[in-house]
């Protein structure tokens, strides 16, 4: 019996932002993400309280996906950074950080929410201009002649992820097999329509980082027992193998079979019925000489030993992630039922071997046009494997990001530093046919965009978690970082060394400042025409699509939070 | 979602690591104490000596109890030797870290430093490496002998006498003096029937397990920085009679008992194929190698020697010559006495009595074999297959009772094993108890369950394929040559060892034997890691000298590194952080110093904690002292490593007061893995770092509400 219960009215809240529970989870989320950004952040210990997995990370994705926030305002905000991090995978903590800073810097001057979206809105516009203009002052573009600054990049990347657990020569290594992995999966000839190849990561868990290595085709683990059944592969002619690759279960099950009762006479076997289908299959694939069967989930052992004593190979449980780019390898379509099968559905393949890396066994697909790598992972443990794998994903989508847009943003929080200084100085000059068109005042203006670009300076405050203290100067708008304490007369050159992307080294002429101290607006120079720019090594450089995505995304949303007025809650 | 600041003052996180670690202490070194673990609410309880069973065996709820043994974890599967190390160091490691953060040292710092100098070390250590190869001179110098059994043969060659093997490079040859303890405390009576050594019948042989008793071989002294060695050459190691006493002699709970069986014995079981123990030692290098790599487990690493000398029997007809670790099983026969234990080539394994009838009917004849790769049961489906839920069948007729499906299952099994004239099955998983009646009935022999290992050993070996349904089998997957027999004659629980064998069969058993049931686990985990040493020294292809060699190298080298650091206090070295241009880098050389000595604090706790548990000192203060000294010595050489080496080949005599009663025992040759070690120490210092670096707990899902409502909940943040 049913029963049936009455509807509860749903809650409404107004002002949810004025409330304490929000202010306070707000806090609780930008300590968080803040306390993790940076090559020197601080881990956090992501686990269920019950015995599960205990994930140690920095990561944005794998806070935010393990985060449970249950107030909509936090719900919001996570949903735009993870939003963003799936489109661009970069910079999450960035759009996170600026996105709490700027909720709570707006919430600070207390004017009406529309006005300062608006102006925040008109601020955006113009760090977006500038960022995209020629004549930005933090960006480079990216010579792809050399590696130089693509392995700057990739390198910032790995940096900033010490649960990693890479020392220097296990990151620059890395760094170089990610690189090498990603120009694989670039095509030789461009065409008009140029699609890049993929990238396959093979786990290999407890090993030590130095045992990684990238190898063009597709690496498939054979499970140590199958080793001693293993025998030569059919082909049709010396340079081709006959390939079907399946992406439904071959392990006789009656998967299909449909919801609701299935009544069958005595003496009648589903799974029979359903062997002899798979049989009949076999029977098919042997007949249309294929050489090799890859199943994404398991065979049906009668059906492998019937297309081995064939000669037919096969490799079952291959999973999803790998469906796609074998498809792409060999051009093979993935079937999807066991019987119809059309002769245009086989892909090809040039070769295959067994071959042993870091003491496994591996077959090594190897496709005619090769656009396929994979990157065998290793690290010591699951935890810092994770951690590895994501941020080498990250690199990999970073570097495609920057071959659509060759570009690179100066990193360590340079960008930050040097766009407030733009932005103090582009406000501090504006013209009263644009204050009009937005319709606010001049002060209202002003101190819309200090708090913007208090915000902005802030993320790059969080890059330092030793208690150092944070300079910039007054003549490229750079980041530089000292030790705090020192006595107030000193004179701040014997203090600093380089400044945050590593561009620029001491120099006496640089005039410092506190950061987030009033000063002088001055326009802030550019650092592209610097000859040493490509000679340097070490630079820290980010990625120009993931960030310039970040910065609206963090502005966006903040002013979607300010103006948030009610929320309703369904309470059933 | 609930959220705790675990960094507040002294950091949480380590000092949990640090008092978790502290538990595995007193497993350091090749003298273990053992520990009992007990249960309260079942009153269960296990006994153990190795830090993977004993992190095992705890109830670690906590992040960082998790991560602990994770870590322990993944060093036991990838190298199955240096956990108790991993352990310790994790322990000092942490605490070095605290004393650093007390000093205000900026966090990043700590973790920039520490993993630069463990790098560092792990280049230098290499230099002390020694290759395999040049200790043993391949398969061919392993002699193989089955038969010769003489006892008591005594190799004594270029005696020196006084070379006092006082060492800590030598902590093994070392034992049997300085032991604060009378005789009659340590050994009831036992001692008496068996003196250890004609010199001098007082002798307070405590070390059991370590031969050195009347045979005494001592090395010849060779020039310094030589590599390859050849020193160690002359030395030797003696099975003496008392290899086949047991570790558990100094166990504060079991003496007696253990005791009463170390009379010798060794003839009473002649039909041995290949005895350990039984066979006198030979001098032969590859004998040195696995003697030095047994840390005190001498009649392990015999058995790992014998199992090596049977490949190499089977290897010489096909052509191979490696530790083939993969093909080796073992059989644990608790409550036989440890003179039982042996090698055999094949499959040993316990079956019931009802099987053991069957065994007799079958010996003596070659048998048709089936391998099958699950469970032989009616229900059974290969993993994967789903069974859906919403079938049903209906039947026309009455008499066809839905029990009777099972028998005919059964009767078309029997069927197909009769008519392939099948006589013995091996199973990986369950069996049908109606069908193992009918099987026996039939003199059809089943053993399940059976590991993968044996499975494709036979696989591989007779060339038949595995199948996972009966209704796969038809003649090519039925094999023949197979041989079945009782292994000796005993029973043990109610259940008999048999022997299975065949032409080409790699497998290798080693029966392990123990009188003390609850010691078996721990015999089992002694050979195996005896096993993996060996196995990884002939892999890696090299090792390293043991006895701490390698740490006091490592220690002179920081020291080193503190010095320059200090000289060059105004220099940046570029680079050596991962951000160069943090303010980090600046003040650097101010932190430097005492992060490298923390780092040099872990292995210097380390070094006088094995020499503390060996129990050639009376404190670790005592033993601490001594390698200060030796660390002074090695620094004011000019080259640190080959000090070491030459005193590595000597064994450093240091005390001067030696007990004359001991002058003619000898120093022993340690080595040790060169991966596992390093692996080891990178594992616990990444560990350590990793906490180091974490400064908040985030604990997601349902936990939230009991934490709520706990007493712990005002440490907690919940949003």
């Amino acid at each position: 019996m049913s029963r049936i219960e009455a509807k509860k009215p749903s809650l409404c809240t107004d002002k949810p932002l004025t409330k304490d529970v929000v202010s306070f989870s707000l806090s609780v989320l930008s300590g968080i993400v803040k306390s993790c950004y940076g090559p020197t952040g601080r881990l956090k210990q992501l686990h269920n309280g019950m015995g599960g997995y205990v994930r140690i990370t920095s990561q944005s994705s794998a806070l935010l996906g393990g985060l449970s926030v249950t107030h909509p305002v936090l719900n919001l905000l996570t949903a735009s950074v993870k939003n963003h991090i799936s489109r661009f995978s970069d910079c999450g903590l960035f759009t996170a950080i600026l996105c709490c800073s700027l909720v709570e810097n707006f919430q600070r001057i207390n004017f009406e929410s529309s006005t300062v979206t608006k102006i925040s809105r008109h601020l955006l516009s113009s760090c977006i201009d500038y960022l995209k203009s020629e004549a930005c002052g933090c960006r480079l573009s990216v010579d792809f002649d050399s590696i130089k600054t693509l392995l700057s990049l990739v390198r910032s990347i790995l940096a900033s992820k010490p649960a990693c657990m890479l020392n220097k020569t296990e990151a620059s290594y890395i760094s170089t097999l990610i690189l090498k992995a990603f120009l694989l999966t670039i095509p030789h000839s461009v065409e008009t329509n140029v699609v890049l190849g993929k990238c396959v990561i093979v786990p290999v868990k407890d090993k030590r980082v130095m045992e990684s290595a990238v190898y063009p085709g597709l690496l498939i683990e054979i499970p140590v027992f199958q080793l001693a059944s293993i025998f030569p592969v059919k082909r049709v002619s010396s340079s081709t193998i006959k390939m079907a690759l399946f992406c439904i279960s071959l392990s006789g099950d009656l998967s299909n079979i449909g919801d609701g009762p299935v009544i069958v006479h005595h003496g009648i076997s589903l799974e029979v019925a359903v062997l002899d289908q798979l049989l009949n299959l076999g029977k098919q694939l042997v007949n249309d000489q294929v050489g090799l069967v890859v199943c994404q989930k398991v065979i049906h052992p009668s059906l492998k030993q019937y297309l081995k004593e064939h000669r037919v190979i096969t490799i079952d449980r291959v999973g999803l992630s790998m469906v796609e780019p074998l498809s792409q390898m060999t051009g093979s379509q993935p079937i999807a039922a066991l019987h119809s099968l059309s002769p245009t559905c086989y892909g090809s393949l040039k070769d295959l071997r067994t071959e042993n890396f870091v003491s496994k066994h591996f077959w090594h697909l190897i496709p005619n046009d090769i656009l396929v790598c994979s990157l065998i992972l290793c690290n010591r443990n699951e935890m810092a494997w994770d951690e590895l794998k994501h941020v080498c994903q990250t690199a990999e989508h970073v570097l495609q990001l920057t071959i659509k847009q060759p570009l690179a943003l100066l990193g360590g929080g340079c960008t930050e530093t040097h766009l407030a200084s733009y932005i103090k100085h582009k406000s501090s000059t504006l013209s009263t046919g644009i204050l009009k068109a937005i319709d606010c005042s001049q002060t209202q203006y002003q101190l819309v965009a200090d708090a913007f670009c208090r915000s902005l300076e802030c993320v790059a405050c969080c890059l330092e978690h030793d208690d150092g203290e944070i300079l910039t100067d007054m003549v490229y708008g750079h980041f530089w970082s000292v030790q705090s304490g020192f006595p107030s007369d000193c004179n701040w050159s014997d203090l600093v060394l380089k400044c945050g992307c590593g561009i620029y080294n001491n120099q006496r002429n640089l005039n410092w400042t506190v950061l987030q101290r009033q000063c002088i607006p001055f326009i802030p120079q550019s650092c592209s025409n610097r000859p040493s720019v490509n000679a340097t090594d070490h630079l820290v450089l980010d990625c120009f699509t993931a960030k310039c995505s970040g910065l609206q995304v963090a502005v966006e949303t903040a002013n979607l939070i300010l103006d948030l007025s009610y929320i309703v809650e369904d309470q059933n | 979602m609930a959220f705790r600041n675990v960094n507040r003052r002294r950091h949480i996180g380590l000092q949990q690591l640090s008092s978790l670690a502290s538990i595995g202490r007193t497993l350091l070194g090749p003298v273990k104490s053992y520990k009992f673990i007990v249960d309260v609410s079942t009153s269960e309880s296990a006994l153990t000596c190795s830090a993977v069973r004993l992190l095992e065996s705890l109830d670690l709820t906590s992040a960082v109890g998790q991560l602990l043994n994770e870590t322990i974890q993944a060093q036991n599967k990838e190298y199955k030797t240096g956990m108790t190390t991993l352990l310790f160091l994790v322990g000092a490691w942490s605490n070095a870290v605290l004393e650093c953060l007390q000093q205000n040292v900026p966090l990043s710092l700590v973790v920039s430093v520490m993993s630069e100098g463990l790098n560092s070390c792990s280049e230098k250590v290499k230099c002390l490496q020694l290759s395999v190869h040049d200790l043993y001179k391949g398969p061919k110098s392993v002699p193989i002998h089955f038969s010769s059994r003489s006892l008591g043969s005594q190799i004594t060659e270029n005696k020196v006498p006084n070379t006092g093997s006082n060492s800590f490079l030598n902590p093994l040859g070392n034992i049997i003096k300085d032991i604060p303890v009378s005789k009659e405390e340590c050994f009831p009576e036992s001692l008496h029937s068996h003196q250890a050594s004609p010199c001098d019948p007082h002798d307070r042989c405590l070390n059991s397990h370590l031969c050195i008793s009347d045979n005494i071989t001592p090395s010849l002294v060779e020039p310094v920085g030589n590599k390859t060695m050849p020193a160690v050459l002359g030395s030797s190691l003696i099975a003496s009679n008392f290899n086949k006493r047991t570790k558990l002699t100094h166990s504060r709970y079991f003496n007696t008992p253990e005791k009463s069986h170390c009379p010798l014995q060794t003839d009473n079981f002649g039909s041995a194929p290949i005895r350990p123990g039984a066979c006198p030692y030979e001098f032969n290098d590859f004998g040195q190698l696995a003697m030095a790599l047994s840390h005190g487990n001498q009649s392990s690493m015999k058995l790992v020697q014998d199992i090596f000398r049977c490949q190499q029997q089977i290897a010489e007809r096909k052509g191979s010559s490696q530790f083939n670790i993969a093909e080796v099983v073992t059989c644990c026969l608790p409550g036989l006495s440890e003179n039982y234990s042996c090698v055999c080539p094949g499959y040993i394994t316990l079956v019931s009595p009802e099987k053991a009838t069957v065994t007799k009917q079958l010996r003596d004849r070659p048998l048709q074999i089936l391998l099958i790769d699950g469970d032989l049961r009616e229900k059974y489906r290969h993993l994967g297959f789903n069974r859906p839920s919403n079938v049903s069948t209906i039947s026309e007729s009455v008499a066809l009772q839905e029990s009777s499906s099972e028998s005919i299952w059964i009767n078309c099994a029997l069927d197909i094993l009769i008519q392939s004239k099948v006589n013995l099955i091996l199973v990986k998983g369950n069996v049908c108890e109606n069908l193992m009646e009918r099987c026996i009935l039939n003199n059809i022999l089943i053993i399940n369950p059976v590991t993968d290992t044996v499975l494709h050993a036979f696989e591989k070996g007779i060339g038949v394929q595995l199948v996972t349904y009966l209704s796969q089998v038809n003649s090519h997957y039925v094999g023949s040559g197979v041989w079945v027999d009782f292994w000796k004659t005993l029973e043990l629980d109610n259940k008999v060892p048999v022997s299975i064998k065949a032409e080409g069969i790699h497998l290798v058993t080693a029966v392990l034997c123990s009188t003390v049931t609850s010691k078996m686990q721990v015999t089992e985990d002694q050979f195996w890691t005896c096993a993996y040493r060996l196995y990884h020294a002939l892999t890696d292809q090299k090792v390293f000298p043991g006895g701490g060699a390698v740490e006091l190298l490592c220690l002179s080298h920081l020291q080193k590194l503190e010095e320059q650091s200090l000289k060059q206090a105004d220099k940046y070295p570029s680079g050596e952080l991962h951000m160069s241009s943090c303010w980090l880098t600046k003040s650097l050389t101010q932190y430097k110093s005492v992060v490298l000595k923390a780092l040099a604090s872990g292995w210097h706790q380390y070094l006088s904690r094995v020499m503390y548990n060996t129990a050639s000192y009376e404190s670790e203060f005592e033993a601490s002292t001594f390698i200060d000294h030796h660390l002074k010595k090695a620094t004011d050489c000019s080259s640190p490593s080959s000090y070491i080496l030459k005193e590595f080949n000597k064994g450093i005599k240091v005390m001067d007061d030696v007990d004359l009663s001991i002058k003619q025992e000898e120093a022993l040759k340690i080595y040790d893995n060169v991966t596992s070690k390093v692996e080891a120490w990178r594992r616990a210092l990444d560990l350590v770092l990793l906490v180091l670096q974490t400064d908040a707990e985030i604990i997601t899902g349902p936990k939230r509400n009991q934490l709520l409502n706990s007493h712990t909940s005002s440490e907690f943040t919940f949003v």
